[in-house]
């Protein structure tokens, strides 16, 4: 047994990370920063236009670092905005779309039976099915809210915690302290929420870093088609999509944000993948 | 083998199904289509008979029985802006949207595999190295942002390329380019992580003990093995080759499906949305049903087993 004496005092250290997840990481804080505090970060109102402003090119006069748009808006002050709204979704449709797969993972591997059968057939039918399709006509007939699009981004994956929860939950119900707490009386909501939730959580927190930056793509490829996000809001790819109109006279308008797209996704997706690999690598 | 086959058909029908309930119930639930398309100012008489045209005025499940029916008869309805069988204007734009989509699933073919393996084969090396930071890009760059990249600078700053429209060979150069750019990366990361996973396999060290050269345990070994779950992700690919063209053909304003979906979204076109959302259902359908076949080819533990259940 060792000696308890012979540990090594507390000393706060850094943790040892590669390079890039410290990248990814300080990235990731300052974009949560900017959507936190948005509206106090943008040094004009994202919506106030002025004519005479137009077609400002970045880094000309200091009032409008990153230039402005065709209106004479502000670039900087919409991308503040832009940052907080796709986050916004992107965090809404993340949490939507897990605890609805876990929960239908969960039913599956309680029930068994034919409820598992629904609930697998359902999950091949949503990975089969290209999302963007799917979204597209659901948008085309329902218009678009920020709420609605929210609710529908919240479909995106969650075939695949379904999965990830059935199959943990199965194995879990096999081991030792699920049969424990069952034989104890404890109700299956309580199994399943106290006992095999925290442990299975760390899978499933990483399933959700590996489809965050998925449903900001597709949310910001909807936004970009103008089917997305609609105006005076504005959102990431919303931005791309207009600024594209103006590609050749005042390409900064689009570029802005889609570096912000890129970084954020590549961000996400490589602390995700650097999770995956300590915590769990048998997650595709 | 044939019981294998039978369930995947039986699977692959019940997919269509869920499709078609799909569009029923999302196209049908969302609102009066009458309003939504003749505008709330139409006195209701007009209304009224237009819901009689369209058989909007009957219950919702016998709606739903005529759509499953009229679906099996081949009837897909008629646009509802442009008058015409919304079948047949979807037809017409399919050429356009292959025209793109077949080469580009030809250069992530190309450049996707051979990256893939040569990566697997040389694990750790700059080239490797390289194919992996290409995937990491390739995923976090979408398909619009790379596509207006390219117009940035082969059509706006070098003037080399058209940025748009149909035309000759050049206007096809960017939207192909930027489809199978971003294909092949994905392909590539998949390929060389299928193909490490076989190579850390016990037969590889067996064959390479028996004193078989290292290509012939590559070409007779490890690629075949390695194919399976590649060939998964090909039929994905082929299965999503009109919903991968929707964001492309927007950007480049070029004639195909995929921007006629984004345009009949927009004007909510029911019957050409149903048309397209039924065509690429039966493209993934069909290119699953493939792949399950080539899965027979390809392992042959699958019949062995197909034949002991």
């Amino acid at each position: 047994m060792a000696d308890i004496s012979a540990q090594a005092p507390f000393r706060l250290t850094l943790p040892r990370l590669p390079w890039y997840v410290w990248a990814a990481l300080i990235w990731i804080v300052l974009v949560l920063v900017v959507a936190v505090f948005a509206p106090l970060l943008t040094p004009h109102p994202y919506t106030a236009m002025k004519l005479t402003n137009r077609f400002v090119p970045p880094f000309d006069r200091w009032t409008h670092p990153l230039g402005t748009d065709e209106l004479g808006r502000d670039v900087l002050s919409r991308l503040i905005i832009s940052v907080r709204i796709s986050l916004l979704i992107a965090f809404g449709a993340t949490l939507i779309s897990a605890v609805l797969g876990t929960t239908l993972g969960f039913l599956a591997a309680h029930f068994r039976g034919w409820v598992e059968q629904l609930v697998l057939t359902l999950a091949d039918f949503q990975a089969a099915m290209p999302f963007l399709i799917m979204a597209l006509s659901v948008l085309a007939f329902f218009g678009n809210s920020l709420p609605l699009l929210i609710g529908l981004m919240g479909l995106y994956g969650w075939e695949r915690y379904a999965r990830v929860a059935r199959g943990l939950a199965i194995s879990a119900n096999t081991q030792g302290y699920a049969t424990a707490v069952t034989q104890l009386g404890a109700a299956p909501q309580r199994i399943y929420l106290r006992h095999i939730l925290p442990n299975i959580a760390s899978t499933l927190i990483v399933s959700m870093t590996l489809v965050f930056p998925e449903v900001i793509l597709v949310e910001s490829g909807l936004s970009f088609l103008g089917l997305g996000v609609q105006p005076p809001m504005t959102s990431l790819g919303n931005m791309v999509g207009y600024g594209r109109d103006y590609i050749t006279r005042a390409p900064w308008i689009m570029l802005s944000p889609a570096v912000v797209i890129v970084l954020t996704t590549l961000a996400v997706s490589m602390l995700g993948d650097w999770l995956r690999d300590k915590l769990d690598p048998t997650l595709g | 083998m044939l019981r294998y086959f039978a369930i995947r058909l039986f699977r692959a029908l019940i997919t269509i199904a869920m499709v078609v309930t799909f569009a029923f119930v999302v196209l049908r639930m969302s609102g009066d289509p009458a309003i939504l398309i003749m505008g709330p100012e139409v006195p209701p008489e007009a209304l009224e008979a237009f819901r009689k045209s369209w058989g909007l005025d009957q219950p919702i499940w016998v709606q739903y029985l005529n759509y499953f029916g009229a679906i099996l008869r081949g009837d897909l309805g008629m646009s509802m802006r442009d008058n015409r069988p919304a079948l047949d204007m979807v037809m017409d734009r399919i050429p356009a949207t292959l025209a793109l989509t077949v080469p580009a699933l030809i250069l992530k073919l190309a450049i996707g595999v051979p990256a893939g393996v040569w990566a697997a084969l040389h694990q750790g090396t700059g080239f490797d190295r390289a194919v992996m930071v290409m995937a990491v890009a390739g995923f976090a760059i979408p398909s619009f942002i790379l596509a207006l990249v390219l117009v940035l600078v082969f059509a706006v700053t070098l003037g080399w390329l058209p940025s748009g429209g149909q035309g000759g060979v050049e206007h096809m150069i960017l939207p192909v380019l930027t489809m199978g750019i971003g294909g092949a990366a994905a392909l590539a990361r998949f390929t060389r992580s299928a193909m490490l996973e076989v190579l850390g396999r016990p037969y590889i060290r067996t064959a390479s003990a028996k004193g078989l050269p290292w290509a012939s345990v590559v070409r007779g070994h490890a690629l075949p093995n390695a194919a399976i779950p590649t060939v998964t992700l090909i039929g994905f690919l082929v299965g999503s080759l009109i919903a991968g063209a929707v964001v492309v053909e927007s950007v480049f304003s070029w004639p195909g499906v995929g921007r006629m979906l984004v345009v009949a979204v927009g004007s909510r076109d029911l019957a050409v949305v149903q048309v397209i959302l039924l065509l690429v259902a039966a493209t993934m359908v069909t290119s699953n049903l493939i792949v399950d076949f080539l899965y027979g080819v390809l392992d042959p533990r699958l019949r062995q087993g197909a034949r002991a259940a």
